[in-house]
């Protein structure tokens, strides 16, 4: 079971007049099957944790431990935009962050992730042939073939339209239940991470975390259910009383 | 929602305007319009050897015999048509490979450091600002007759542009796709070969591209300056012997000769590099059965229940 334990962090970019935080005394304990979703203002510091997480960024004080049965964990990423390989086909980007990309078993498993995205039959096509969605898709299929312990998704549907994100979500909900993965989830949209989260935490400017809801109801939740709604509305409410609602 | 969307008038699609018609849209057809150019200076250089401006003017017909005779190897020089060519292009390809993989060797160094950038950046700037005929002349003097001089003049001419190229490639290499390879772990051989390669192709092939031309220029007219053989200094044979067909009709040569290098050697290559580059009629084929697959998803029990005029919409 995948383990986050994360002590007193704190990153800074620049020096001197110029320096900014971007994150400042992070405290957090995650573990399980559990889909955590980090809210808050543009500038928070939420991708920057995940890239700390991820082994982009380096702390600048503090620790991070992400441990699954006492081992390091395995990670895996989805961004925000899919960042494919464009001179590679669709195969061959899952195949590109694969441990053994030449194993015959490596091919098996990033074609069996592509059908759970519903682009089985698109293997063989360049990125640049499919639409935003579908390669946000494979970008997806990518991070669930390296069958990480854990998953980090940095606003992956933030550049889509309405209808493809919709459909998205609920194709990620039904791999974060097949598979029983941790997902930390960075978003920008409340009703987004209502919908998903078993757990949201709610940065602040200055890179501080705020709040740590645990959002007790039952899956599959529907963004036009009325208990979703309530729910939002109350974590809306707490941007409200932590005065993080941009002006 | 069906009640709404009956209540909208139904739009027209736009009817595209046909103005073209005739003699306009034949000529806006794409091979007539690329046949209509030579067309065009075919009858503009007999007007003007109508004219008799000048008695060492060349008629098109002379030019064609004197090019048609030197692919039948008779000739008046003491190289033939071949031969020439032969010798230019085991230069030309000398200097360019030397150009090519020292080019992308300093602009590689350039473009990942600061201070290689700094050593090299205003020796390129000359060797940029200098004209070919100085490289040709100096190269002419030192090297005196043979093989050194055209192929250095080749090298300098050319390898500037590929430094440039290189540099800008490496500077613009998507740091995006490196954070997300290093974000799952990618081993660094497999970035190099996957990644940092391929992200440089259209870099090297604009160098490839530009250091050829440009190094073919430089190595003709080297050899008008040094050398005594080659098809600079066949031209310089045929403008002592006061054939202005023939210097026309060599440089014809070189025109055949760059257009089959471009269309069945440069294009190849960058069709075959590039493949992945998505042509919009593909793009176009697959966001219709997106948009399919997502109307069938929004609606499991049945698409087709969905008012038809929703769906085209």
């Amino acid at each position: 079971m995948a383990h986050i334990k994360i002590a007193n962090l704190r990153k800074e970019f620049g020096v001197g007049d110029d320096k900014v935080v971007a994150l400042q005394n992070v405290n957090l304990d995650i573990e399980g099957h559990v889909f955590v979703s980090i809210v808050g203002p543009s500038g928070c510091g939420k991708s920057t944790l995940l890239n700390i997480l991820s082994g982009i960024e380096t702390p600048s004080s503090g620790t991070v431990d992400i441990t699954q049965d006492r081992h390091d964990a395995n990670p895996g990423y989805v961004f925000q935009a899919a960042r494919l390989l464009p001179w590679r086909s669709v195969m061959d980007n899952l195949l590109f962050v694969q441990p053994d990309p030449d194993a015959p078993e490596a091919r098996e498993r990033c074609q069996r992730y592509l059908d759970m995205v519903h682009l089985g039959d698109k293997g063989d096509k360049f990125p640049g042939e499919l639409s935003g969605g579908m390669q946000q898709r494979v970008g997806i299929a990518r991070a669930f073939a390296v069958e990480p312990d854990v998953l980090f998704m940095d606003e992956p549907f933030s550049h889509l339209d309405a209808i493809t994100a919709r459909s998205l979500r609920r194709e990620l909900h039904d791999m974060w239940q097949a598979t029983g993965k941790t997902i930390l989830f960075v978003t920008h949209d409340v009703g987004e991470a209502v919908e998903l989260s078993s757990r949201i935490l709610v940065f602040a400017k200055g890179g501080r975390l705020e709040d740590d809801i645990t959002v007790d109801m039952p899956f599959p939740r529907d963004a036009a259910d009325e208990n979703v709604a309530v729910a939002k509305a109350h974590v809306l409410k707490k941007f409200e009383d932590l005065d993080l609602v941009a002006t | 929602m069906t009640a709404v969307t009956e209540q909208v008038p139904k739009q027209q699609p736009p009817v595209k305007k046909d103005d073209d018609t005739g003699l306009v849209a034949f000529i806006k057809k794409p091979i007539v319009a690329r046949l209509l150019f030579p067309t065009l200076f075919i009858a503009l250089w007999l007007f003007v050897d109508g004219l008799e401006i000048s008695k060492v003017f060349p008629a098109p017909d002379r030019v064609a015999q004197f090019m048609w005779d030197e692919l039948r190897l008779e000739t008046l020089a003491r190289t033939n048509l071949y031969e020439t060519l032969g010798l230019s292009l085991v230069r030309l390809f000398s200097g360019f490979a030397v150009s090519m993989v020292v080019g992308t060797a300093i602009g590689l160094g350039m473009g990942l450091s600061k201070s290689v950038d700094a050593f090299f950046h205003d020796w390129v700037m000359a060797i940029l600002a200098m004209p070919a005929l100085v490289w040709a002349l100096f190269l002419g003097l030192v090297f005196g007759f043979g093989h050194t001089g055209p192929v250095l003049a080749t090298i300098l001419a050319g390898i500037p542009f590929v430094i440039i190229n290189v540099r800008e490639g490496v500077r613009n290499t998507p740091r995006d796709l490196f954070d997300m390879a290093s974000a799952f772990g990618v081993p660094q051989n497999r970035m190099t070969r996957h990644l940092l390669i391929p992200s440089l192709m259209p870099f090297m092939f604009a160098a490839a591209r530009y250091g050829f031309s440009v190094g073919w220029k430089g190595l003709v007219l080297a050899e008008v300056f040094a050398s005594d053989r080659g098809m600079g200094w066949m031209i310089k044979f045929w403008y002592d012997a006061h054939r202005s067909f023939a210097v026309v009709g060599y440089a014809f040569f070189f025109v055949v000769f760059a257009f089959f290098l471009e269309k069945f050697v440069f294009d190849k290559i960058y069709e075959r590099t590039f493949r992945w580059r998505p042509s919009a009629g593909a793009i176009e084929l697959v966001e219709e059965e997106v948009e399919e697959h997502f109307i069938d998803a929004l609606d499991p029990e049945g698409a087709s229940t969905l008012p038809k005029q929703i769906r085209e919409d």
